[in-house]
């Protein structure tokens, strides 16, 4: 457009920036009003995805997995809501939510042996066992989303990493790095020496007890005087497959 | 008699050492405790002597064994439950009663009346070994405890026990009808 000389020009450039700004807006809204279009129509082709393959969900851990990553480029969470379109239309909801009841009694069954940490491994196989008869693998994958709901109900669970496992905490008892540390430590065979734990960690016998104390006081740990060597050992039911029985606990 | 189940705990070494922690050792007891009565009453062992050898107190697969202190702390604990008796002031043989004295003596009654001995008279041989007991939990029952039921089956008039001729054995006569 040719810019005018003048006052007249002004108006001219300005009624053109006008002009410009509301075809602006307009792109704009025409652009948000495709996109909304689009994700439209891709969330109901998601449904009728979900619907046609709520069977595949339900069963296979792996087509579960990538539903739940496509799900989250929409922006949908299947697990938003226990009511809702998503929990009826898949009964995801109540999985999760069966899943979470059931982690809560085998943790509750298990605290007094383990102290209330258990390996998330170990806590996987015996909800797998606990659910033998409905004949769906239970991932570990499962097992975390299932406590993340529990978090969001105020349960208290967290799950957390040392060395290379990872612990279910069913108890309000936090460690402290120098416990986390032995539980490293521990986590190779199941148990510790006291010269184990000074010789990894250049620890006086002092502080090796006292961590060690606390955490039997806790629960977690359990002595073993029976060795023919006759040096005690310090067991973590934690780290160890040690319950392989659900019922009996 | 099948194979006997033994529990997860049987094979995880600390559950052989008395644990000092007060909660974790009430947890080692009462799976030791149940453990002991189902053993026993798998086995039909009647009497623990913690002066031998009791091949349920050690595990060689794992290399551990209870010591002396523990076996006699799970005793006695069942001792406390009612569960087993002290045969011996210095408690070295214990009477371990996965059934108590009074179902064993219903279990004599039971036995009384399906062979429809409501009258008759049994010698106590053949309670515990004979055609009748056979296939029934009385079967191989210790005569120290058959005595003890007989005894309670007495007290309520429902037996009297008397001594055979020389060489035979004690018998019972049955008023049960």
């Amino acid at each position: 457009m040719k810019r005018r000389p003048g006052i007249s020009g002004l108006h001219s450039a300005a009624a053109a920036r006008d002009q410009y700004r509301s075809v602006g807006e307009n792109v704009a809204r025409i652009r948000t009003d495709l996109l909304k279009e689009q994700l439209a129509t891709f969330r109901t082709q998601l449904e009728e995805f979900a619907r046609k393959h709520k069977h595949d969900i339900k069963k296979n851990p792996a087509f579960r997995a990538q539903f739940h990553e496509m799900c989250s480029k929409v922006g949908v969470d299947p697990l938003a809501s226990n009511k809702g379109f998503w929990a009826e239309l898949l009964g995801i909801g109540d999985f999760y939510y069966e899943i979470g009841v059931q982690i809560v009694e085998i943790c509750l069954a298990t605290r007094s042996h383990n102290g209330g940490l258990i390996d998330l491994n170990e806590l996987c196989s015996m909800l797998s066992k606990k659910r033998r008869t409905s004949r769906e693998t239970i991932t570990s994958d499962d097992c975390l989303k299932a406590i993340d709901k529990l978090k969001v109900l105020g349960s208290g669970f967290e799950v957390f990493t040392v060395g290379k496992k990872k612990l279910v905490r069913s108890v309000p008892t936090e460690l402290n790095k120098d416990h986390n540390q032995i539980l490293e430590l521990a986590e190779v065979r199941g148990f510790v020496l006291v010269e184990d734990v000074e010789r990894a960690l250049s620890w006086h016998p002092g502080r090796v007890i006292d961590a060690l104390e606390t955490l039997m006081k806790e629960g977690l740990v359990m002595i073993d005087d029976g060795h023919p060597d006759r040096k005690r050992r310090y067991w973590f039911p934690c780290v160890s497959l040690s319950s392989s029985n659900a019922e009996e606990l | 008699m099948g194979d006997f189940k033994f529990p997860y705990f049987f094979d995880y070494p600390p559950y052989f050492t008395l644990q000092p922690v007060q909660d974790t050792r009430e947890k080692q007891m009462q799976l030791w405790k149940e453990l002991i009565l189902r053993y026993c009453q798998h086995h039909k062992c009647f009497i623990i002597n913690l002066e031998q050898e009791f091949p349920l107190f050690q595990n060689l697969s794992i290399q551990r064994k209870l010591s002396f202190e523990a076996r006699e702390v799970f005793l006695a604990a069942l001792v406390a439950e009612g569960k087993a008796e002290w045969l011996d002031k210095a408690h070295k043989k214990c009477l371990v009663l996965w059934r108590s004295i009074q179902e064993w003596s219903e279990m004599i009654l039971q036995l009384v009346r399906d062979n429809a001995m409501e009258d008759g008279v049994l010698t106590l041989d053949e309670i515990q070994s004979g055609d009748e007991s056979r296939g029934t939990e009385l079967a191989g029952i210790d005569r120290f405890v058959l005595v003890r039921a007989l005894k309670l089956l007495e007290q309520r008039g429902k037996a009297a026990m008397f001594k055979g001729k020389a060489g035979d054995d004690e018998g019972v006569k049955f008023s049960a009808s």
